[in-house]
């Protein structure tokens, strides 16, 4: 059995972010393994920052991941995948939608928002593989931008762990998803593996 | 919710709780909103009607409490949630019953906020409840949360007292596995004899009677927490002759560091029970050990009781823990915090990172933009501190000139820029008596109170009737949206339905402020800036206490029930690109193209035409209502 595995997933309040994490670790839990979640929930629906902590395996008990204890960051954006630095580490698998969200500071150039290649590149030297998608664009071209989440799914099961089977997570986005929009979801989960394959 | 017996789900903390009030046959639940501790009810609001369980939130934690209180006393097992800030409003209650019994379980349910997650001082909960001295079980993880409500209702019953049960945080929204038990259906019958001398207090011989009765029911308690499961002491064969002595979220870190190091020969205790703590299980401790580690998030409550009993055993003992300042009493511990904690005593080196890649890191961080809160798309608050603003201006006040006292809740967000028109934030209410009190110092401009609608029916009304009695020339605003948003949306009494979603006649604030003795009341819609400037300047004019309610339901719940608008629209002809819109405002849903110019997110925007109505241009144009 598995001892720990550490998925990370960064993300803006509105970008269901806390809905994959529900997703993970149902799928988890359907397996048998031990499950703790640790969540940053209290601005999740204006525009914040948000952080899912998705741990499974024999030995989590904290709910949150060690510093860089990630085994695999899904950033939903990319500036959020900088905020989250302290938890990647070498064994790191960031996997980065390259779609940003840009604060109102930003639009008003009071701040400034990093080039995707430099957060690329840093993300390069402090973590470990690297796979930037425009999950983004993939969602809207397919008819269903808010499915950008579940785009990032398909490409965690494409380059992430292989723990969690395809049956489970897809049972656990049954449960966890609208059932109007479930048939959209799967194509979007379709799409992301697809790019990443 | 209602799940089968021992089958295992995933919950948070806060649900778990739920789930244990349902085991242990709870009959009311009852609290008001507040972060990290609100979920307790939204879970049971489902199933109450099924289980037969009265749920509901109250105006404020001290009535809640007070219900349950009484329905406690007529043999009814309840449940009351609040955060830590609520544990301050109920207190008055709470000191008082403590001296009283209960009939039926009541569990007081308090949420404290290491870490300041949800923007609140980081009030160590475990410390008030000595005041009272009422028992107190802390919580680790959703399982442990769970155990210990449905413990708690038995130990209450038993000892005919209140019971604490608290989480913080981190631990209340953890989710993890737990194990379903099964659910209590059947209820006490309800009955209360009258025993004056045992439920009055003002009479001093009857008072001090119930102070040793107090005294008495928490000696007899004391043993029986003392073995109970929530304090766990592991003495291995092989005792390294350290010991670790752990308490809620902690002792999560403590574990993991175990497992992930592979550490053999710790002495560890986890205390559960922190009031009235487990002493005999500490002395085994201290016989067995030369070093203590004590893990504890904010006070160094348990060390200085370690220390003592340490004092008292006359031991030679190596106590580390805050008071060398060796870990924080400000914010939460994380694992890393108590890893080097441990690695230190241990002696073991802390592997990977270098400098090289800490540097990286740190100036990786330093590079994602932050995101300060803004007001939602369409929020009416965002409208009505705009109307401020202008009739500021057009009265001829600058932007430092009139103090805007804040208050709790979504109203507070217009600390933030671009309008950082809220001066101060206190606690529920206090903005309206922090008004008053800057008028007696002598402060000579007007002075303006913002309070939301539910914070208003909190602590509002007290502080109202005082403006009106004395006539302290204040503007009061109540920025009415209808609802509890900034917890989750929770109805308040000036919302139109229940909590199960069924339609109710709101209580109209403006009545409460004209019963209260403030004669120039105005009742305004936000999003008509015109019309709520001209109420501020009105009252800018004015002299003695002056009202106005700023009636707009909150643009999430709109959104939710298909009330918003279409989106509006920019015309790219008549935009400059000056940016006005965005540098006042600030809305989410505004964003720039690749010409300069303003675009609106149609997807975010709820067309409530506040934009519309501050461009200078005229280039936005409104959607208008929706058909569908």
């Amino acid at each position: 059995m598995i001892e720990e595995y550490n998925v990370l997933i960064a993300s803006v309040g509105g970008q269901g972010g806390i809905t994959l994490a529900r997703i993970l670790s149902n799928a988890a839990l359907s397996q048998g393994l031990n499950v703790r979640v640790g969540e940053t929930l209290g601005m999740a629906q204006r525009g914040g920052s948000v952080q899912s902590h998705v741990r499974f395996g024999e030995d989590v008990h904290g709910p949150l991941i060690p510093e860089r204890g990630s085994d695999v960051l899904l950033s939903l954006e990319p500036a959020e995948a900088l905020r989250v630095a302290k938890y990647i580490g070498k064994k790191t698998t960031v996997i980065m939608n390259t779609h940003p969200v840009l604060p109102t500071s930003v639009l008003l150039n009071e701040t400034t928002y990093p080039e995707i290649d430099q957060i690329l590149s840093i993300l390069r030297k402090i973590g470990g593989s690297v796979h930037p998608l425009n999950a983004f664009e993939l969602a809207k071209k397919a008819g269903f931008s808010r499915s950008m989440n579940i785009v990032m799914l398909g490409a965690y099961i494409a380059v992430g762990e292989k723990i969690l089977t395809l049956d489970a997570i897809k049972e656990a986005m049954a449960a966890s998803l609208p059932s109007r929009y479930l048939e959209q979801n799967m194509r979007a989960l379709e799409i992301g593996i697809d790019k990443m394959r | 919710m209602i799940g089968s017996e021992e089958s295992v789900s995933l919950l948070m903390s806060n649900e778990a709780i739920a789930r244990g009030a349902m085991e242990a046959g709870v009959g009311v639940v009852i609290g008001y909103p507040g972060t990290p501790s609100s979920e307790v009810i939204s879970t049971l609001m489902p199933v109450a009607k099924e289980l037969s369980i009265r749920v509901e939130w109250a105006v404020n934690e001290k009535v809640a409490f007070d219900i349950a209180l009484g329905a406690a006393l007529a043999g009814t097992r309840c449940l009351v949630t609040m955060k830590s800030a609520g544990l301050n409003v109920a207190s008055d209650s709470i000191m008082s019953a403590a001296y009283g019994d209960v009939n039926g379980g009541l569990v007081v349910y308090v949420a404290d906020d290491p870490g300041a997650h949800a923007g609140m001082e980081e009030q160590d909960s475990r410390l008030f409840i000595k005041i009272a001295m009422l028992p107190m079980i802390d919580t680790s993880d959703p399982q442990d949360a769970k155990d210990a409500i449905v413990a708690a209702f038995d130990y209450s019953e038993e000892f005919k007292t209140p019971i604490f049960v608290r989480s913080t945080s981190r631990v209340a929204h953890m989710r993890g596995g737990v194990k379903f038990g099964p659910i209590q259906k059947t209820r006490k019958p309800s009955e209360f004899k009258r025993d004056i001398r045992r439920f009055t207090r003002a009479s001093p011989i009857w008072c001090m009677e119930q102070h040793t009765l107090l005294n008495a029911k928490i000696e007899k308690l004391r043993p029986i927490f003392e073995r109970s499961k929530f304090n766990e002491l592991h003495v291995p064969d092989k005792n390294s002759r350290i010991g670790v002595i752990a308490s809620g979220a902690s002792w999560n870190y403590l574990k993991e560091f175990i497992a992930r190091h592979n550490v053999k020969g710790l002495v560890t205790l986890r205390i559960g029970t922190v009031n009235p703590l487990p002493e005999r299980k500490i002395r085994d401790l201290i016989g067995k050990v030369d070093e203590i580690l004590v893990l504890e998030e904010l006070e160094p409550y348990i060390e200085l009781y370690v220390k003592t009993i340490i004092a008292e055993e006359d031991k030679r003992i190596l106590l580390h823990g805050k008071k060398e300042g060796d870990l924080p009493k400000v914010g939460e511990y994380s694992y890393d915090l108590v890893e080097s904690a441990l690695s230190k005593v241990l002696g073991i080196e802390s592997a990977e990172g270098t400098p090289e890649l800490d540097e990286a890191t740190k100036s990786a961080m330093k590079l994602a933009p932050r995101r300060p809160l803004p007001f939602c798309p369409g929020c009416p608050h965002r409208a009505t501190y705009t109307a401020i603003r202008q009739a500021l201006r057009e009265s001829g006040f600058g932007e430092d000139e009139v103090i805007i006292t804040g208050d709790i809740g979504c109203t507070i967000l217009g600390m933030h820029p671009p309008f950082n028109m809220c001066w101060t934030e206190v606690s529920m209410g206090a903005s309206i008596g922090l008004a008053c009190g800057f008028k007696y110092a002598g402060i000579e401009k007007p002075v303006i109170a913002t309070i939301g609608d539910s914070t208003f029916f909190h602590a509002g009304i007290p502080p109202t009737i005082n403006t009106a009695w004395k006539k302290t020339d204040i503007i009061l605003a109540v920025l009415d949206n209808r609802i509890t948003a900034m917890t989750g949306h929770q109805p308040s009494p000036s919302s139109w339905f229940t909590e199960t979603g069924e339609k109710e006649e709101p209580i109209r604030i403006e009545n409460i402020i004209e019963a209260a003795g403030i004669k120039n009341v105005r009742v305004v819609d936000p999003y008509d800036l015109q019309q709520a400037k001209f109420a501020f300047l009105e009252a800018l004019k004015a002299k003695g206490p002056s009202a106005i309610v700023l009636r707009r339901v909150c643009s999430l719940v709109a959104r939710r029930m298909n009330m918003i608008n279409n989106p509006s629209f920019v015309d790219p002809e008549k935009c400059t690109g000056c940016l006005h819109c965005i540098e006042t405002l600030s809305c989410p849903a505004m964003d720039i193209n690749a010409d300069g110019k303003m675009t609106i997110d149609s997807a975010t925007c709820t067309g409530c035409g506040v934009c519309a109505q501050i461009c200078p241009f005229a280039a936005i144009i409104t959607g208008g209502p929706r058909n569908d």
